[in-house]
């Protein structure tokens, strides 16, 4: 999916109180107790992202498909009677606001739970904070593997693969595919830039430093521009650039490429920076008509976890398509790749919070009596989320092609992706005709074909924990 | 450090003579002098006089005294002069704390004490242990002349590491404790920090600096000599001014020509020690022209910090060194890689002008020759005001979130230590209570429940207050931050909330419940609300 690590109150008073005046730890919360965000009526939920600025083309879009989809949820009742309100906070992708508009999203809109974060530069400056309060931190749109360390953070839990998986599996099928192609990356140099280099190397995808091997310090891409990165891919004949940057780093690359006259035989790009819809409107805010981004895009190479938004034939994107139509009033909702992840993300944080307030679920052996007996009182608690996600995140529906790998180990999402090509109508197709899709880890494992079988959506295209 | 402007301290000290033989000294007195009062027109007695080793006191008392004594306790103060730039004080200089008004606290009925914090022999600088005596011996003088039903000991800065061994060695002297931007419990973590400073300048800027390395003579020679280090940082800083850092590195050889600029340089040492990344007038994320991005913003709050922070390390490293003696600073095992936050890599990736330029950095800087230090030495540094923090009494830190002098993180490592000893409590009540099988044990067991009683109260600044000149530069002599940066640095109405806290945490033995705690805070604009707020831990901890 395009839109990863992307860039890159009296009850409350009273819980608060036994906080401060320390008659207790956040550790020893008991998992039956109220949790700020969650009343008998409702459900608040926090997210950040960049709703406007520089990184904002895109992936300003999440946020109204997911409030759409929960949207949809209510119309229905909800979850356990609990409306879902998604309280939203725009970072501009300036982390000092990100740090700030946390801090506004925990204490004056006292969410339940952080959802969706946007960006993996700016979200690492608060995981931190909001780990060490134990606030669930889910469905968090960035691919840094680091982040998914239950053992570093907790409470935090992926929506995307992990760059490393996603490169292992598109340096593979490179690899193999152009075996006499010199083969170059043009990378950021921050977490999202060494992740992807560290898949393709496990891929056995190696570059040489300043010959096939080029970088750039992410956010300069607009004002410095990388013709000297490109010129130097070019001048040492690399036929096959990788780009692992984010959206607006490959419109400008393409587009000066286009300009040097540098015209190598393929372009694959990491998905972060791959969106279709966020590529053209980049580009058409530089005086490119949309008919010649089309152009530009069609052969590119590129890999998904789940349908590509063009697919009419997959039964999510029919059921989230007709969603969107009904209950997204952003200002675009146009229906592209930033829409189907923000309806798949609300789709899977709908099944997780009904899991957990579902009293036939199990959970760990630590929290399963209080867990099930919240349950059954319709109490939510983010002791009994995180383990409701900790215990059965496979069984979270979603509309990926591999389920989630949530467990007490990992708190990395999907294990696979397929690769396409970009069509004329600037629709991802699968490159061998037929979706083939390849799992692996974020480790040494190897690179195999998935039998995994996605769960069919229900009629109603609500999950069914 | 509040004898002079930091800000005054840094620009004089580029230009003036380092060497002079002014001789300090303050009498000692052989006995503590009975004190003189007078009463004036409003009903305010004051009385003065000296303690045993000589240091005076001073002690207003106003016609409505309420029966609450506060008994405030300065920060570090300097030995020795620098003609034209130090002057050393010459008895009690503040009854109250800088901006709070005498005034006020005497209209609000409280009794007001304090002393100068003087040893025997004139000497000032780090001399915590004579403090904790001196302030005993205050308070002895208070009560003896006056009937005190509270006590309320608070101080500033260096008085986190008089305090806190304070209520530990005399717990029935004071009824809460208040730290006001104070290290806590010892200034040794951050001085560590700040020789790093020093020294990665000498890789990066100016070979000729010893910094740390070269503290540790004894009296006027070695101020000087500590002058002199700080006087070579005030250089670069002051040409940093003046270009942005904009020129590439000029050392080390290895990184010369590599056009990295020394702004990156300079702002991989702010963060590498701990330094806030927001300052008087930069805000960390609005940009210009010119600061056309947030960690060039940052940069410049670096330098903007930088001066007063390493002023700290200076005189307060010297202060430090006359009592480890030389060599209290080792970074023969410091991992300079593991000093960088993941989270600042990322967020001040460009400002450190990418990966590359990262690594490179601290690749040439682990390769750097080390400064060896005297294992006495070091350990005496870590062994400087301990404290167990297992005092009962309520105890209410007030701190800045950008704090350049006394970094934040001084608050948090103080409830750090103060919950690993409640939760050992904690641990020791559950298992009697869990053992408990007849209602004698209960009871007993009961005893043993610990309470938690600090409170941890930060001041901060807006969210964005970085102004810019027509030209896009950083408007540098604007008005700063209304909140939340600076030492020392609260509005009236912060202080007065904290003080009013403090008050009713003396009077019944809690700091406060946070409904009541919230009471004051709403009425003390960009005090946070946030009573589980936790700033950036200093990069050491011991």
């Amino acid at each position: 999916m395009n839109i990863r690590a992307s860039l890159s109150r009296k009850k409350l008073i009273g819980l608060t109180a036994v906080l401060i005046a320390g008659s207790m730890t956040l550790a020893e919360i008991p998992a039956n107790a109220a949790d700020p965000g969650v009343s008998a009526t409702e459900i608040v939920l926090g997210m950040q992202l960049p709703e406007t600025g520089a990184a904002s083309p895109g992936y300003n879009k999440v946020d109204d498909a997911m409030r759409a989809y929960f949207d949809y949820v209510n119309s229905k009742g909800g979850i356990g009677g609990k409306k879902i309100r998604l309280e939203v906070k725009d970072d501009t992708y300036k982390a000092g606001l990100t740090i700030s508009t946390a801090s506004s999203l925990i204490n004056k809109e006292k969410v339940f739970a952080f959802i969706g974060s946007i960006g993996t530069q700016t979200h690492i400056s608060v995981i931190k904070d909001i780990n060490r309060r134990k606030i669930p931190d889910v469905f968090v749109n960035s691919g840094f593997s680091d982040f998914y360390n239950p053992a570093t953070y907790p409470t935090t839990f992926a929506a995307l693969g992990t760059y490393v998986t996603e490169a292992k599996i598109l340096g593979k099928y490179l690899k193999e595919k152009y075996p006499d192609k010199k083969i170059g990356v043009l990378y950021q140099s921050d977490d999202f830039g060494r992740n992807s280099l560290e898949g393709f190397a496990k891929a056995g995808l190696t570059f040489e430093a300043k010959k096939t091997s080029a970088d750039f310090i992410a956010g300069t891409q607009g004002s410095v521009g990388l013709a000297s990165q490109l010129t130097q891919l070019k001048a040492n004949g690399v036929e096959i650039v990788i780009i692992a940057a984010v959206s607006s780093a490959t419109a400008v690359a393409l587009l000066t490429a286009s300009a040097l006259g540098y015209k190598p035989d393929k372009w694959a790009v990491i998905s972060v920076g791959a969106d279709a819809t966020t590529f053209q409107t980049i580009a058409g805010s530089k005086g490119v008509p949309a008919s010649m981004s089309a152009a530009m895009l069609t052969g590119l190479i590129s890999a998904s976890h789940a349908p590509a938004p063009g697919d009419s034939s997959d039964e999510y994107v029919t059921a989230f398509k007709k969603i969107n139509d009904d209950f997204n009033k952003g200002a675009d909702k146009r229906w592209d790749n930033n829409v189907l992840q923000g309806m798949n993300i609300g789709y899977m944080a709908t099944g997780a919070l009904m899991g957990t307030l579902n009293a036939k679920s199990t959970f760990s052996a630590k929290n399963n009596k209080t867990c099930q007996a919240n349950a059954k009182k319709a109490v939510l608690t983010r002791v009994c989320f995180i383990d409701y996600l900790n215990t059965n995140g496979s069984k979270v529906e979603s509309a990926a092609f591999t389920p989630l790998q949530y467990s007490p180990t990992t708190h990395e999402a999907f294990s696979g992706f397929w690769i396409g090509a970009y069509d004329a109508a600037t629709v991802l197709q699968p490159v061998s005709g037929t979706r083939v899709v390849y799992s692996t880890d974020s480790g040494n494992g190897p690179v195999t074909v998935s039998n995994y079988k996605r769960p069919a959506i229900a009629a109603d295209a609500l999950p069914k924990n | 450090m509040k004898t002079i402007s930091m800000r005054k301290l840094i620009a004089a000290i580029g230009a003036a003579a380092l060497l002079s033989t002014a001789a300090v000294a303050i009498a000692p007195s052989a006995y503590a002098a009975a004190p003189t009062c007078t009463k004036a027109s409003d009903g305010v007695e004051t009385c003065t006089g000296t303690l045993s080793n000589g240091a005076g006191y001073l002690i207003k008392v106003p016609a409505r005294y309420n029966g609450t004594f506060f008994y405030w306790n300065h920060g570090i103060r300097f030995t020795y002069p620098l003609p034209g730039v130090i002057t050393v004080p010459k008895g009690v200089e503040e009854l109250t704390p800088s901006n709070v008004p005498e005034a006020a606290m005497l209209r609000a009925g409280y009794g007001l004490a304090t002393y100068d914090g003087v040893s025997t022999g004139g000497l000032r600088g780090w001399n915590t242990a004579d403090r904790v005596e001196m302030l005993k011996e205050l308070i002895d003088t208070v009560k003896a002349k006056y009937t005190v039903r509270k006590g309320v000991a608070y101080g500033s800065s260096q008085a986190g590491s008089i305090l806190t061994p304070f209520i530990e060695k005399y717990p029935t002297y004071a009824d809460s404790v208040g730290i006001m931007a104070g290290v806590t419990p010892s200034i040794g973590q951050e001085v560590q920090s700040l020789c790093d400073a020093f020294y990665i300048l000498s890789v990066f800027a100016d070979p000729t600096i010893k910094g740390c390395a070269a503290m540790g003579v004894k009296g006027l020679a070695g101020h000087y000599a500590a002058a002199a280090e700080f006087g070579k940082v005030v250089a670069l800083l002051t040409a940093w001014g003046g270009n942005l850092g904009a020129p590439g590195l000029e050392y080390p050889a290895a990184l010369k020509g590599s056009g990295i600029p020394q702004r990156s340089a300079l702002l991989l040492t702010g963060l590498l020690i701990g330094l806030p990344t927001k300052s008087a007038h930069m805000d960390g994320i609005t940009t210009s022209p010119v600061i056309a991005e947030q960690s060039i913003n940052a940069t410049v709050a670096i330098l903007e910090n930088f001066g007063e922070a390493i002023a700290t390390g200076t005189f307060g490293g010297q202060a430090i060194s006359e009592i480890t003696g030389p060599g209290f600073y080792d970074n023969t095992k410091t991992n300079w890689f593991s000093l960088l936050d993941p989270a600042d890599s990322g967020r001040f990736n460009l400002g450190l002008s990418g990966d590359g330029a990262i690594n490179g950095m601290l690749g040439v800087l682990s390769m750097a020759p080390r400064v060896t230090g005297d294992p006495a030495a070091v350990a005496k540094l870590k062994a400087l005001d301990k404290s167990k923090f297992d005092t009962t009494k309520p105890v209410v830190l007030l701190s800045n979130e950008a704090d350049r002098l006394v970094f934040p993180g001084n608050g948090a490592l103080y409830v750090d230590k103060a919950r690993a000893i409640y939760d050992a409590k904690l641990a020791k009540y559950e298992t009697a209570r869990d053992a408990a099988t007849t209602s004698a044990e209960r009871a007993a067991a009961a005893k043993l429940k610990p309470f938690w009683n600090v409170a941890s109260l930060y001041a901060m600044t807006p969210e964005t207050y970085t102004k810019y000149t027509a030209a896009g530069l950083p408007d540098l002599a604007g008005a700063p931050s209304p909140s939340g940066v600076g030492h020392q640095n609260f509005t009236l109405k912060q202080m007065m909330a904290w003080v009013k806290i403090l008050a009713h945490a003396a009077d019944t033995g809690k700091v406060g419940s946070p409904g009541y705690l919230q009471q004051y805070i709403k009425k003390a604009p960009y005090l946070n609300s946030d009573l589980d707020y936790r700033p950036s831990d200093l990069k050491y901890i011991w």
